[in-house]
């Protein structure tokens, strides 16, 4: 559920705007809202590179209201918003999640009249608490469950933290109140005073308090409203019985009034602590922020690589430290950021529009470093190919789908077993049955992976995959610098190796070892397969080929030398392997010069 | 070349001659320009201060007056000078100074401390005031005149100690001015020639210059030569500093991190520094060495940063701390920073075992011996290159520092290590950092910073484990990694503290799994799977499904139901656990062929679920291809093995 839903909104012109013949300069269409090139921002700014128009820039999210003209069909009203954001807000806190709802935007830019509004036009927060207060009483009359709802109101200035609902005089040294966290009631803010509320006239009278605290406390300096954040809470409790068993859910509904860009210089934690772009921060007491941001290239955690876990001891500001229960995760945020139409606000709006786009990305923080350990899918890989050879086993056993695949007898035998599903499981079953103990053995093998015999040979050899299901042992051929002769027991030229089984020839082929290389020479007119392909031609062979000879004689080729060669080479490229499982299974074999067999 | 710097002459040889001059012939006046001049930075750097929102510039603008009539009784007092009459004709050259041709800039026509350099330095400095003054005021392009109109008066004079301070202050606001409009390139050429001009300066002369408002003091309020040298290497500083910034803009990196250092090092060579904050850029650089890999250097910062940190002062005892809040402050304060040294010096022991490890592990993460061969051979032919690279370096540290930084370096390695001793002593190190940071960072009160240093723990015991030859002791070692986690994850509030309960969980799901294939491994060498080591196994293999089940439970809404949709932040995650699930419950044993049976069909349902999520969902499948492609083997190939079992089970009843 977690998410972060980012929406901007355009006022009308004002009056000061009017006066000056402002232009609008912002559009909107659908979603996607785009702001005209300032040409008198540019030559102004540039008087060497004249008036280059760099034309519209777009921008596209959640969505785009427009409220420039009351009188226009296309007008998004106060009900529209909180249709679209405040619903989500309310369900959320009703299911016992945290939600977020932030509001940025330039002083002027029309963001509290989205977010309060006016009396006959309630903004969102208004409509958010009589919401709440709505369902509250419905819920409470069906005495289904009990609810209690407390607020506070918080400023952050210059990172520091202080009550706005209390009487009592905040610390003198002016470090405000500390912030924390407990492992079961999550971030709070230490000595935050709490105030219990019954309908939205006790939260208007509560925000109406905090603000005239915000503004007073500011005299003496700089425009503090506009670069502070303020966060009003509402913490919301419902109580009931589940099944006889008192039961609680707690979800915070945090409501953010965020500081605006403007003005707030770089030294001033507030705010947007680094200009966008290519600015050159003057100060030296930004050179941590510098240093913190060269591990730029970080980012990419692309397949294969690693990202490397640090530790920058710049830490979250305390507003993203108050927040994070709320943010990502199961809970709901919403990001309104209202902006001017008039271009006489260019880059103010434009940096708004900017920080809009980047909001998603600011909030959504990764779940899980989850270790890729390459064990779990080689072992996987191991276990696959073990059942293929199983697979192709039986399917040698009862069909042969290779052999078949040549004459025009496949499709009718294909369509045969599936018509003959049920009888071939007999078949088979029984088949099994007869072996069954050999099978326990077989099983047994299946789990204690990782024992093995260890068969040590530094020459080229082929290992001899029988078919036949009551065979147990497992047979090993070296190929000898010359020829090795492959063919049936009664050939007269006395085969170095004997082969039976359906479709060979009395000299069936030959492996010919010349200085280490490997080929497969197949007599006339016998049937030999490398790696799945019919050959007639003599084949060189590598490392980890699949041989078949006639219908059912299998056999691996290994050529420790060659593994060992292939081992140095995927030393340099790491992670290429995985397609080709069956390779990389015979390769990793190979890897310690010999063969591990199963038994 | 005649326009080098002049020979240096014995004693002061400041223009300073020439101010007084000018002040006894015009005393007065002269007096008035600098009470003006006095004004005017008052106006500027204190009063501005105050200014109401309605009206933020308004002492701003009042300097800017103040020096327009500074800059004309400057033009006054020349006249009648001799060479003002052509003064205009070489006034302004067809073509504005841009840097970039470096040796063009380097002083033509007068000499620097001649009286018409001096002239032209005086307004020059007026001018370079004046454009600071407009562009604070956001009029970036008058602003931009009046820096090219001080150009081009010092374009005219040699690099002089008069003016030498003012070419490269002009530069440092012109490079801030052309990147404020995203014309990165033309900032870095302003500052690189300011560069380029320092390190001449101090090659060919050397002597502490004048400062700017030296122009306008009295003879009497000159600067000491020391406060003279301390500005000029400031604003040099910042001109680094300033380079630095360029070039992490421009995406370099490297160059960027050698310029934030060299920044750092000017920062303690001339005292111009606050030891915690100090502390904590340096040890934040050590994090970008890591990035690197460069860790002799890392190591160096971080060195740096503990020494330096101490000299911030002892930590206030508690009992202190209690009688006064500005005690209490620094005490929080100077725990705060010297536990998240620590917490960067953990990240140095963690990176360096872990980059050790990819180094040396082979394709299915065990210790690769041809490699370890390998490394022991390139290391030992790195070192001598790295003893010979580090004379090079820019190191840190005054005299009384210096030693103390060396000291704390030859406590801990900066190689690779090869071996389990090499890695435990690296271990050992970053332990007892673990240890510092959990003293500040306690569970209460600090959840989330306790965990992220109990994980790093729970890592550098993982890291360890792979350098450790003996089976049984590599999974006591991720025992404790097991010891440290399950109980925080059992008292952490998941409404709170979802991310941190996720990570538990997979981390958790994944140290069991690995001990299971120890455990298997083990009696696989003894070829012994007795009933004890079974039932051992299970156990290891059901704690690491409960934990798969609990992360993916986190996914599911409050009513138990699981989302149609995975949200990109647990879509990969999610799907891994399904199919590790899938895996472990095939693993498990019984002699029984019913549960084995079971277990199987199990297995079986959870590779389907990852397969069918990434059909009904094709923009899942690149998040995870090749567990996607295992599942999809396994669902055609485990009904064989069920199939098998059933027929096996309906033959032996």
């Amino acid at each position: 559920m977690a998410s972060v839903r980012v929406a901007v909104r355009v006022r009308p012109l004002i009056k000061r705007e009017k006066e000056v013949s402002a232009k609008v300069i912002i559009h909107m269409e659908g979603s996607t809202t785009s702001i005209d090139c300032n040409k008198k921002h540019l030559s102004k700014g540039t008087p060497g590179t004249g008036l280059k128009d760099r034309g519209r820039q777009s921008f596209s999210y959640d969505f785009s209201y427009d409220s420039t003209d009351v009188g226009s069909p296309n007008f998004v009203p106060q009900e529209k918003v909180f249709k679209d954001l405040g619903c989500d807000v309310l369900e959320a806190a009703f299911d016992g999640y945290n939600a977020c709802v932030f509001a940025y935007g330039q002083t002027g830019s029309g963001k509290s009249h989205t977010m309060m509004g006016s009396p006959g036009d309630f903004g969102l927060i208004p409509r958010i608490c009589e919401g709440l207060f709505c369902q509250i009483s419905e819920k409470s009359q069906g005495d289904v469950a009990s609810f209690r709802t407390e607020v506070s109101y918080l400023e952050i200035y210059n990172e520091h933290v202080q009550d706005l609902l209390t009487t009592k005089k905040s610390p003198e040294n002016g470090s405000g109140l500390k912030v924390r966290e407990h492992p079961k009631d999550g971030p709070y803010v230490e000595d935050l005073s709490k105030h219990l509320v019954q309908n939205y006239k006790d939260i208007e009278k509560l925000l109406h308090a905090g603000k005239a605290k915000r503004t007073t406390s500011s005299t003496g300096m700089n425009d503090v409203s506009s670069r502070s954040h303020a966060i009003f809470t509402i913490n919301f409790t419902q109580a009931r019985f589940d099944a006889e068993l008192p039961c609680e859910m707690v979800s915070k509904i945090h409501l953010v009034d965020l500081a605006g860009s403007e003005r707030a210089d770089a030294t001033c934690a507030t705010g947007a602590r680094l200009k966008e772009g290519a600015n050159i921060n003057k100060s030296l007491v930004t050179l941590g922020i510098v240093i913190s941001a060269l591990g730029g290239d970080r980012g990419g955690s692309h397949k294969g690589k690693r990202k490397k876990q640090l530790f920058i001891p710049y830490r979250d500001s305390v507003l993203t430290w108050l927040l994070k229960d709320s943010l990502g995760g199961n809970s709901k945020t919403i990001m309104i950021a209202t902006l001017s139409p008039a271009d006489v606000n260019y880059s103010e709006t434009l940096s708004t529009l900017h920080y809009a786009n980047r909001a998603k990305n600011i909030f959504n923080k990764p779940t899980v470093n989850e270790d890729s350990s390459v064990t779990v899918i080689r072992k996987l890989q191991e276990e696959i190919v073990r059942l293929k050879r199983l697979v192709e086993k039986n399917n040698q056993a009862l069909l042969s789908p290779q052999d078949l695949s040549k004459t025009l007898k496949v499709e009718e035998k294909l369509h045969k077993n599936e018509v003959k599903v049920l009888e071939l499981t007999r078949e088979w079953t029984n088949k099994w049955g007869e072996t069954q103990n050999i099978l326990k053995e077989e099983t047994v093998a299946l789990r204690k992976q990782g024992i093995g015999v260890v068969m040590d040979s530094k020459l080229p050899h082929l290992i001899g995959i029988d078919d036949d299901l009551l065979s147990t042992g497992t047979i090993l051929y070296h190929l000898k610098e010359g020829r090795t002769l492959v063919g049936r027991d009664e050939a007269s030229s006395n085969p170095d190796i004997v082969v039976h089984g359906a479709g060979l020839l009395e000299e069936h082929c030959v492996f010919e070892n010349r200085d280490g290389v490997v080929t497969l020479i197949p007599q006339t007119g016998a049937l030999c397969s490398v790696n799945r392909l019919e050959t007639t031609q003599p084949c060189q062979l590598t490392q980890g080929a699949v041989i078949q000879l006639g219908r059912g004689t299998i056999f691996r080729f290994n050529h420790p030398k060659e593994a060992a060669h292939l081992r140095e080479q995927r030393k340099c490229c790491a992670v290429g392997y995985i397609s080709n499982k069956e390779k990389t299974h015979l390769q990793r074999n190979a890897s310690s010069t010999s063969s591990k067999l199963s038994l | 070349m005649d326009t080098t710097l002049s020979t240096p002459t014995t004693g002061p040889r400041l223009s300073h001659t020439e101010i007084t001059n000018m002040a006894s012939t015009y005393s007065h006046e002269w007096r008035a320009v600098c009470d003006k001049f006095n004004n005017a930075q008052d106006l500027s750097e204190v009063e501005s201060r105050k200014d109401p929102e309605n009206d933020p510039f308004r002492s701003k603008y009042k300097a800017r007056e103040l020096l327009r009539e500074i800059y004309c009784s400057l033009k006054n007092f020349d006249v009648g000078e001799n060479e003002s009459v052509n003064d205009e004709a070489d006034q302004r050259p067809t073509e504005q100074p841009v840097d970039g041709g470096m040796e063009e800039s380097f002083g033509r026509g007068h000499c620097g401390d001649s009286p018409a350099g001096s002239r032209a330095a005086k307004l020059g400095a007026v001018e370079y005031y004046l454009g600071v003054n407009h562009v604070e005021t956001e009029e970036l392009s008058a602003g931009e005149e009046h820096l090219m109109n001080c150009m081009t008066l010092l374009e005219k004079c040699s690099i002089s100690p008069e003016n030498v301070s003012l070419f490269i202050q002009v530069r440092n606001q012109l490079g801030i001015l052309w990147a404020g409009r995203d014309e990165i390139e033309k900032a870095q050429g302003f500052l690189e020639t300011a560069e380029a001009m320092y390190i001449r300066y101090m090659k060919e002369d050397g002597q502490p210059p004048m400062d700017l408002t030296e122009f306008f003091v009295a003879e009497e309020e000159a600067l000491p030569q020391q406060e003279r040298t301390k500005r000029f290497e400031m604003a040099y500083t910042h001109t680094l500093y300033y380079l630095a910034q360029v070039y992490k803009n421009l995406e370099q990196y490297e160059k960027a991190g050698g310029y934030c250092h060299s920044t750092l090092q000017r920062q303690l060579e001339f005292n111009q520094f606050l030891p915690l904050e100090w502390a904590i850029n340096a040890a934040t650089l050590s994090q970008y060495y890591i990035t690197k890999t460069l860790y002799m250097e890392g190591r160096h910062c971080l060195s740096a940063a503990s020494v330096i940190a101490d000299l911030a002062g002892e930590v206030p005892s508690e009992a202190a701390a209690q009688e006064s809040e500005a005690e209490a402050e620094k005490r929080d304060q100077l725990r705060q920073k010297r536990a998240e040294i620590a917490r960067c010096w953990i990240k140095y022991c963690l990176n360096l075992l872990q980059d050790a490890k990819k180094l040396l592990e082979d394709n299915i993460g065990e210790l690769d011996m041809d490699r370890q061969a390998e490394l022991r051979a390139t290391r030992l032919k790195e070192e001598e290159e790295k003893e010979r690279g580090r004379k090079s370096a820019v190191l840190f540290g005054s005299s009384d520092t210096f030693d103390s930084i060396c000291g704390l370096e030859e406590k801990v390695s900066c190689v690779f290590p090869v071996d389990f001793e090499e890695a435990r002593a690296i271990f050992l190190v970053g332990q007892t950092y673990v240890n510092q940071a959990k003293e500040y960072f306690e569970m209460d009160g600090h959840v989330t910073d306790h965990i992220e240093i109990l994980q790093d723990h729970s890592a550098l015991f993982k890291a360890l484990a792979f350098f450790e030859e003996d089976l049984e002791r590599r999974c006591k070692m991720h025992k404790r990694r097991v010891d440290m986690m399950e109980p925080i994850c059992k008292d952490l509030n998941a409404q709170y503290y979802l991310l941190v309960c996720r990570q538990l969980q997979f981390e958790l799901a994944e140290t069991y799994y690995e001990m299971m294939d120890l455990k298997l491994a083990v009696a696989n060498k003894q070829d012994d799977l007795d009933a004890h080591t079974v039932k051992k196994f299970n156990h290891l293999c059901s704690s690491s499904t409960k934990f798969y089940q609990m992360f993916l439970d986190s996914v599911r809404s409050p009513e138990g139901k699981w989302p149609e949709k995975l949200e990109d932040e647990v879509l990969r995650p999610a799907l891994v656990a399904k199919f590790r699930v899938a895996r472990l419950h095939s693993r498990l044993i019984s002699s029984s062929k019913t549960i084995q049976l079971e277990n199987l069909n199990r297995s079986l349902e959870c590779y389907n679920f990852v397969v069918q999520y990434c059909k009904d969902n094709p923009e899942a499948k690149s998040a995870i291809e090749t567990e996607l492609e295992l599942s999809e083997e396994m669902v055609s190939l485990l009904p064989l093995k069920i199939n098998r079992l059933q027929a096996n089970l309906a033959s032996s009843n």
